[in-house]
């Protein structure tokens, strides 16, 4: 059995022997099969494939980034990109204290605002509950809205957050990355704000390169010294 | 579309076929994955001249509420024609013949997608036939399965799709559509490759015994051609610029 | 369309216009890249497939006897339709159409009928009983932004490459003439032009992002010779007589450009 990582569709054999399966495959009998487009990773003895494309599945805790779209008077209902709609309470931003008759929603989150939020809490039989009562999280004021594909994402931060750290510092950008795939980049120089979109965008297309890094690296590069 | 002259040869003494095919050779097949900007996953199929275009949403909120599902999510299907893509202009609204087309392309990628893991949403795949010419629904669920995939919804296989039939009493592949017309028999088939189960399969016309394990044996290996380029489109759009 | 468009980005149009730019890099009165595939549907009398920056919409023509219209036995049958295909974005939904996609396709349809683009008159198989109908089918496909305009290009350019067969007249009804296929009898190309309003300023060819910023439309539709033959304003604000004049002179300005693009597209069919 070779453990080198193989690009599989859905329906393809990834192994026959004793494995584990974990992430984006079934067991059939004695064959692990792959149920998406991804690469696979086999170690120790478990096989999982990493996808190329897909939704943005909530998990509670992650960041996201979501765009309100409608309100009624006890709560907001927030685009996070996923496959459910992000439950924003009025108590999570205006307290214990809140008055569904005194307090009037659109006074503090109005429809297209964006937030950095996170999953409050989630499981099978309710939509995402959301949060935004956090340092760090709350309305975004500035910058531009990217979107890339949520699978995309572990690729985007990095080993230990080497990727991102090194876009940030090339660029003097400030990047916010939603578990989500949305992206918020701000930055005071508008080339800077380029280029970190730019490589941004180069991760988004060429995630399933094994030189991404290096690549990503030679474009930061050359654009400054020129 | 209509009928043809019975005087159309359909098979000649050499074994050749009316659009100059051998009898187990499908029509030029091109499926290309992706390419809408706005569909979750997409694909385009020419199948002959069948021109279709399959565009897939979700999992996403279902709308009407009521359609919803609190233990997996569901899978809708669309199959409609444009009003230029048959001879005779067709009327936009559905028909009943797209209807069940709908229906049974539904029930050909259900046994392939896993929709488990998101209660109360939806899967819609919306086929649309620009040009059409025989065998659409193989030509449609074939490119729905590459759309599928190229969404990123959990498939246990694809499912690849083509018609076996019989013409001048013999069993050919890939009906077009003046064997349609004017053959004696047409088997449009789904089947998933690597799993090794139909889960499309119709009739119209009359086979012998022997001729049925023949159409299905045929349209087996057929689908096996069909898959091999659903493998290649996907390929192409996710893996084809390596380094 | 019920996009809901974020604020961040809104706020950048708009700051963008302030400083006479827009989102992406245009002039004010700059179209998008308009690409034009004639024939793309061979097995109808006519067809387009045209991509207006990221929007994208199919055109079909079918061409078939038809019974005219009460009072006007001496006239062929024009109709022109617009559909969004869900597929063409998530906010679309199957069923009848609403509104927004009924003003478009009225809309595409009046444009090309009153522009006279399709000499209906020579469309007669047999005066009060049978007409020529020759139908154009808007399929969109792909959306981001100026529908109206997307149909209309590729409506025109279908119908420029359209042949219709001939029927003759014999027994009391219409009876395919073989082989006897000519261009449809065209007096004229109509080119609509639409220009979004957002704050003060009018921009041509609104993207996805500006039409769900821009506070009011207007769609004008010239023809060869310059003249004005169709107009519709839609949205919630209004337009001052300067800024109508104003879109009546881009409007005949750039759909000369449009129209030798239409042209030039016919050439390589």
């Amino acid at each position: 059995m070779d453990n080198k990582r193989k690009y599989v569709i859905p329906g393809d054999v990834i192994t026959t022997g004793p494995f584990r399966p974990e992430q984006n495959v079934v067991l059939d009998g004695n064959k692990i099969i792959s149920t998406t487009v991804g690469i696979t990773e086999i170690y120790d003895d478990s096989v999982r494939v990493i996808p190329l494309t897909g939704k943005y599945l909530p998990k509670i805790n992650d960041l996201v980034i979501g765009k309100v779209v409608s309100h009624t008077s006890l709560s907001w209902e927030l685009d996070i990109n996923s496959c459910y709609v992000g439950f924003l309470p009025a108590q999570d931003v205006f307290g214990r204290d809140f008055s569904a008759h005194a307090d009037e929603l659109s006074s503090k989150l109005k429809t297209g605002d964006l937030v950095a939020a996170r999953i409050a809490n989630f499981d099978r039989t309710r939509d995402p509950l959301i949060t935004i009562a956090d340092r760090d999280l709350g309305k975004i004021d500035s910058g531009d809205l990217m979107k890339i594909a949520p699978s995309k994402v572990p690729r985007l931060i990095g080993k230990r957050g080497s990727m991102i750290q090194m876009i940030e510092e090339a660029t003097n950008a400030m990047i916010t990355i939603g578990q989500n795939g949305w992206v918020v980049v701000t930055s005071d120089n508008h080339e800077g704000l380029l280029k970190a979109k730019k490589a941004i965008q180069m991760v988004d297309e060429k995630a399933h390169i094994a030189n991404l890094t290096d690549q990503v690296k030679e474009m930061l590069e050359s654009r400054s010294e020129s | 579309m209509g009928g043809r002259e019975a005087t159309m040869v359909l098979l000649d003494e050499n074994g050749i076929r009316c659009d100059g095919r051998k009898v187990d050779e499908p029509r030029r097949i091109m499926i290309r994955a992706g390419g809408l900007k706005n569909a979750d996953g997409s694909a385009y199929i020419e199948f002959g001249d069948n021109k279709i275009l399959v565009g897939v949403f979700g999992p996403r909120d279902v709308h009407p509420k009521h359609m919803a599902n609190t233990d997996t999510g569901i899978l809708r299907v669309r199959y409609h024609m444009e009003p230029f893509s048959v001879g005779e202009r067709k009327n936009p609204a559905p028909s009943r013949r797209e209807i069940e087309i709908s229906k049974v392309i539904k029930e050909a990628l259900e046994p392939a997608v896993m929709l488990d893991k998101f209660p109360r949403t939806a899967v819609d795949v919306f086929i649309e036939v620009l040009q059409a010419d025989g065998g659409t629904r193989c030509a449609a669920l074939t490119a729905a399965s590459v759309a599928l995939a190229d969404a990123g919804i959990p498939m246990r296989d694809m499912v690849a799709a083509i018609a076996a039939g019989k013409v001048a009493d013999t069993v050919i592949l890939d009906v077009n559509n003046e064997e349609d017309q004017a053959g004696q028999a047409d088997m449009p088939m789904g089947y998933m490759p690597n799993i090794g189960k139909i889960t499309l399969l119709q009739l119209d016309g009359v086979l012998t015994p022997e001729e049925y394990k023949k159409c299905i044996e045929v349209g087996i290996d057929g689908c096996k051609k069909v898959y091999e380029l659903q493998k290649q489109a996907l390929n192409d759009k996710y893996f084809g610029n390596r380094d | 369309m019920a996009n809901i468009i974020d604020e961040l980005k809104k706020n950048q149009i708009l700051e963008l216009l302030d400083q006479g730019k827009r989102i992406d890099g245009r002039n004010l009165d700059q179209t998008r890249e308009l690409s034009i595939e004639i024939n793309a549907i061979p097995k109808a009398n006519g067809s387009a497939r045209v991509r207006l920056g990221d929007t994208e919409v199919i055109c079909g023509v079918k061409i078939q006897p038809d019974r005219p219209f009460p009072d006007m036995g001496d006239k062929g049958i024009f109709i022109c339709t617009a559909e969004l295909l869900p597929l063409s974005d998530p906010s679309v939904e199957t069923g009848p159409p609403g509104p927004d996609v009924i003003e478009l396709a009225r809309v595409v349809d009046r444009g090309i009928r009153e522009s006279h683009m399709v000499d209906l008159s020579q469309l007669v198989i047999e005066k009060d009983k049978s007409v020529v109908g020759v139908f154009a089918d808007n399929v969109a496909v792909d959306y981001d932004g100026n529908l109206f305009d997307a149909c209309s290009y590729a409506a025109t350019a279908a119908l420029l490459s359209s042949k219709t067969p001939k029927w003759n007249w014999t027994d009391d009804a219409p009876v395919l003439a073989e082989g006897e296929e000519s261009a449809v009898p065209i007096t004229t190309i109509p080119v609509s032009v639409t220009m979004g309003k957002i704050g003060n300023h009018i921009i041509v060819d609104p993207n996805a992002d500006e039409w769900a910023s821009m506070d009011a439309r207007i769609t004008i539709t010239s023809d060869s010779d310059g003249n004005i033959c169709a107009l519709q304003k839609g949205g919630v604000d209004g337009f001052t007589q300067e800024e109508i004049f104003k879109c009546g002179e881009i409007s005949v300005r750039i759909g000369a450009q449009i129209r030798e693009k239409l042209k030039e597209a016919q050439k390589g069919a």
